[in-house]
C-alpha cells in the first residue's frame, strides 16, 4: 500500500490523541483546527501528500496517518510496511504515550529495518506555557532516539514549531541514502569490469 | 481520497485474517476484532464478491455495535465498500449516517465529496452514452428515410 506517485512513504504511528493528524494538518495545510473543531480520532488511516524541494530536487512525500486506537493495530502494521520513514509520535504531557512510542519502535526494528525512525514529542506549546505539565524528559526521548540511530524532535502543531524541519530532514536523508545506494551499484559495476577476460570463454582458452 | 478508496490489500494479508476468522468460526465464537479485521481486508480485496462479503460482515457488526465510535468506524468502511463496488448512492447513505454521529467528521466529509464527484462524472458519462445512442438511432432513422426516398425516386 504505497499510494500514487510517491517518492517517500512516510508513516505516522503513536497512541491515540498524541496529535498525529494535527501534525499532518499543519504540515500539509498549514493550519491548526484543535481550538475550533472537537477532537476526532482517525478512522483506520488517512493519506496526504506534499512535494518538498531539497537541493533543487523535488521529492513527493506520501504520508499515511494511522489511527492510534488499539482497534487498528493490525491495520497499522500493514500501513508501515515498505515505509522509508516513520514519525513515531508521543504526547509530551502523557507518559503512557511514550510507552506506546517504545512499542511501535520495537515493532519497526523487528519487522521494518529499512525504515528510518523520527521520534516526535508533540504539544510543545502546552509545556512551554506550563513546564510542570511535561511528563517525558528530553533526555529520555533523546536516549531512545539514539538507540535506534534516529533523532528526537519536540514539536507544536499549534505554533508550527519544528514541523517542517522533520519532513525536510526525511527528504534530505532519503536523497542521501539514494545517492549512497547509487554509489554502491556503481562500485559493483567497476568491480565486474576489472577482470573481464577471466569470465570469457574459459573452455576455449 | 483516491488513494484510500483504491488501495488493494495484499492477498497474503487477506489470507491470514481469513484463517483467524475461520478458526474462530469453527470454535463457535468470532470476536468483534477478528470479524472487523477480516471485513476491512475483504472490502479492500481485488474481487467484487469479497467486497460484498466484507460489506455484509460490517453490516452485521453494525447491528450489534455497542458504542457510537464503533458504529462510526463500521459505517465508514461500509461506505468505502460501496464506493469500491461503484454503488455510490448507497455509499452516500452511509457517509450521511456518520455525520449524524460526528457532524464535523473530516474523513466522512472528504469521502462524501469524493462520492458526489464520482456521481457527477458518472452521470456525465451516462448522458454521453444515452446521447450517443440517440445519435445512432437518429442515424439509422435518417439512413432508412434516405433509402426510402431513394427507392421512391427510383420508382
Amino acid at each position: 500500500m504505497s499510494g500514487g506517485k510517491v517518492d517517500i512513504k512516510v508513516v505516522l504511528l503513536g497512541k491515540a490523541y498524541a496529535g498525529k493528524t494535527s501534525l499532518v494538518e499543519r504540515y500539509i495545510h498549514n493550519r491548526f483546527l484543535g481550538e475550533t473543531v472537537p477532537y476526532q480520532n482517525t478512522i483506520g488511516a488517512a493519506f496526504g501528500a506534499k512535494t518538498v524541494t531539497v537541493n533543487n530536487q523535488n521529492v513527493v512525500i506520501g504520508i499515511w496517518d494511522t489511527a492510534g486506537s488499539e482497534r487498528y493495530e493490525a491495520m497499522s502494521r500493514i500501513y508501515y510496511r515498505g515505509a522509508k520513514a516513520a514519525i513515531v509520535c508521543y504526547d509530551l504531557t502523557d507518559k503512557s504515550s511514550f510507552d506506546r512510542a517504545r512499542f511501535w519502535i520495537g515493532e519497526l526494528q523487528k519487522y521494518e529495518q529499512g525504515c528510518q525512525i523520527y521520534l516526535c514529542g508533540t504539544k510543545f506549546d502546552i509545556i512551554e506555557d506550563n513546564p510542570d505539565l511535561r511528563t517525558v524528559s528530553e533526555r529520555d526521548a533523546h536516549a531512545l532516539a539514539l538507540d535506534v540511530r534516529g533523532e528526537n524532535y519536540e514539536t507544536s502543531s499549534k505554533t508550527g514549531k519544528d514541523i517542517d524541519k522533520i519532513f525536510t530532514k526525511i527528504a534530505v536523508d532519503y536523497l542521501a541514502s539514494k545517492t549512497a545506494h547509487k554509489n554502491e551499484v556503481d562500485a559493483d559495476i567497476v568491480e565486474l569490469r576489472k577482470h573481464p577476460k577471466k569470465h570469457l570463454c574459459q573452455g576455449c582458452s | 481520497m483516491d488513494t484510500i478508496v483504491k488501495e488493494n490489500i495484499d492477498p497474503k494479508d487477506l489470507k491470514s485474517f481469513e484463517v483467524l476468522y475461520i478458526e474462530q468460526q469453527r470454535r463457535g465464537y468470532v470476536s468483534e476484532k477478528t470479524q472487523f479485521d477480516y471485513a476491512w481486508c475483504l472490502v479492500r480485496s481485488r474481487y467484487i464478491s469479497d467486497m460484498h462479503k466484507g460489506i455484509e460482515l460490517l453490516k452485521d457488526l453494525l447491528r450489534s455495535a455497542k458504542d457510537d465510535l464503533s458504529k462510526r468506524d463500521y459505517l465508514y468502511y461500509i461506505a468505502i465498500g460501496f464506493v469500491r463496488i461503484k454503488e455510490y448512492e448507497s455509499a452516500l447513505e452511509y457517509t450521511e449516517a456518520i455525520q449524524k454521529i460526528e457532524p464535523e467528521n473530516k474523513q466522512a466529509k472528504e469521502l462524501q465529496s469524493y462520492i458526489k464527484q464520482k456521481l457527477k462524472s458518472d452521470g456525465l458519462i451516462g448522458m454521453a452514452i444515452v446521447g450517443g445512442a440517440a445519435l445512432a438511432v437518429g442515424g439509422i432513422i435518417g439512413a432508412t428515410v434516405a433509402a426510402m426516398r431513394k427507392k421512391k425516386s427510383n420508382q
